[in-house]
């Protein structure tokens, strides 16, 4: 653990526990299939071959794809969890693309 | 036309026009489809008409995300699906349109959700459903271990499990065998579960795979449409370690099935990897035959590994075929389900979706009344 250096809230949290029991409280998130933190395959930006022309075409194919299962949430707000409502009424992506607005972390 | 149009509205106007009960023994039986789109629709086709027959609203749910697995009875009366954000599963009357099963897997502290693997019992009677549930303490996620629950389908609006099965994690598929006896869960190998007691009969091996020099294998299989040949299909890829770095073939693709009556696998791999694939079907006629899609659909004959590949106009993530063998519906993704001759592979059809709202990740399943 020497050579770690703590980045965020858990991993402070994990460093300053008092004891195992309070280290075991300190939990990621979920792991599911597709849960919100352990997605790392390429997809976005790049095909899994690292490429460009495996993407989905158009982008918009997809874009539900992925904020519905919280697939890329870096790029893609997250409608599972975090931004439920980012595309309410906006149920046609390819149409209604230029509806859709920016997200920050509250 | 106005473009937009309330899931309301659109209820009403199909459901009104178009309200009698799909034809049962009096016509020669039809292929349906039955899928969902975006905001919160269920919506039936009839395949050769090319024609949205019953559009049906899922009550109380999210609407920024959209419904994702769907599963069918046998008979075609009822269909399945899980939405609300992955914690509420319905049985949508697809005659009617009535809510006639749901089923909350969130509650007090607990959050459950389902991420996609759902099968119906083949007679009718139990629905099996993967749920990862987490309890939301004050500061903390809680991560809990998963369960299958099992319900009764007759359980009414307010249902409850019957019993849950202890399973591993990372469970994408549930499957039934056709006889009923086993519940495959597709987690890191596809284990057979007694659907009574989960106890673990067995497994076939897919992570501990084992084939001369090859890696771990790796595929994504989260569209169930096996309805029609109880065969599980699904592509995969495979690196091989003893080809040297940068060699086409260090990489391949392939289509394994899982045939749900006998319990066989086959693996058959058709090509150095270099196109994505998602998912899989395989033709009820002409059973050798597979089709896969993503931007481009793939039809290839898993005894000869003979392909044939072509462009789709937009990337589509679900693809099922007609009962006669010569059609291919694809869906998801977008507002629309195209339709190809499954020997030419040739365009010849668009179904648009009620409203024009996208798929996304639902699942296109068939059936015949």
């Amino acid at each position: 653990m020497n050579r770690l250096k703590p980045l965020n809230r858990k991993a402070h949290q994990i460093e300053a526990a008092p004891n195992d029991e309070a280290v075991d409280k300190v939990v990621a998130m979920t792991a599911a299939v597709a849960g919100c933190a352990t997605t790392f395959d390429p997809g976005w930006e790049l095909d899994p071959f690292l490429g460009v022309a495996g993407l989905c075409q158009p982008m918009e194919a997809d874009l539900y794809g992925c904020s519905d299962p919280c697939w890329w949430p870096a790029q893609v707000p997250d409608t599972l969890h975090n931004y439920p409502d980012w595309n309410t009424g906006k149920d046609d992506a390819a149409r209604d693309w230029k509806a859709l607005q920016s997200v920050f972390p509250k | 036309m106005k473009i937009k149009t309330t899931a309301a509205a659109l209820a009403a106007s199909f459901g009104v026009a178009l309200f009698g009960a799909l034809p049962t023994a009096a016509l020669a039986a039809r292929d349906y489809l039955v899928t969902a789109a975006r905001p919160n629709l269920v919506f039936v086709v009839d395949a050769k008409e090319r024609k949205v027959v019953k559009t049906h609203t899922i009550p109380n749910t999210s609407m920024g995300n959209s419904p994702i697995t769907l599963v069918h009875s046998r008979d075609g009366k009822t269909a399945y699906v899980i939405h609300n954000r992955w914690e509420t599963v319905s049985g949508i009357d697809l005659d009617s349109g009535k809510e006639v099963f749901r089923a909350e897997l969130s509650g007090g502290d607990i959050r459950g959700k389902s991420p996609f693997p759902m099968d119906l019992s083949p007679d009718g009677k139990e629905l099996a459903v993967y749920v990862n549930p987490t309890q939301l303490l004050p500061g903390e996620y809680k991560v809990m271990d998963p369960y299958i629950a099992i319900y009764r389908t007759d359980a009414g609006t307010d249902a409850e499990p019957v019993r849950k099965l202890k399973v591993p994690r990372r469970v994408s598929t549930l499957a039934w065998s056709a006889k009923g006896d086993t519940l495959y869960a597709f987690s890191w190998d596809m284990l057979k579960l007694d659907p009574q007691t989960g106890a673990v009969k067995g497994q076939h091996p897919w992570r501990s795979w084992k084939n001369g020099e090859q890696g771990e294998p790796d595929t994504l299989a989260i569209w169930p449409q096996w309805e029609q040949t109880n065969v599980f299909a699904t592509p995969y890829y495979v690196a091989y370690a003893n080809k040297p770095e940068g060699d086409p073939a260090a990489l391949r693709a392939g289509i394994w099935t899982l045939d749900l009556e006998k319990d066989t696998v086959h693996f058959k791999e058709f090509e150095n990897a270099g196109v994505v694939l998602f998912s899989s079907v395989v033709n009820p006629v002409r059973r050798d035959e597979t089709y896969t899609v993503y931007t481009q659909l793939t039809k290839v004959n898993t005894k000869t590994g003979k392909m044939d590949r072509v462009d789709l106009d937009h990337t589509y993530y679900n693809v099922n075929v007609s009962s006669d063998g010569k059609e291919l519906y694809i869906g998801g993704t977008q507002g629309d389900i195209a339709v190809y001759d499954s020997a030419t592979l040739k365009r010849i059809g668009n179904i648009r979706t009620p409203g024009g709202g996208d798929q996304v990740l639902t699942s296109l399943r068939i059936f015949q009344r």
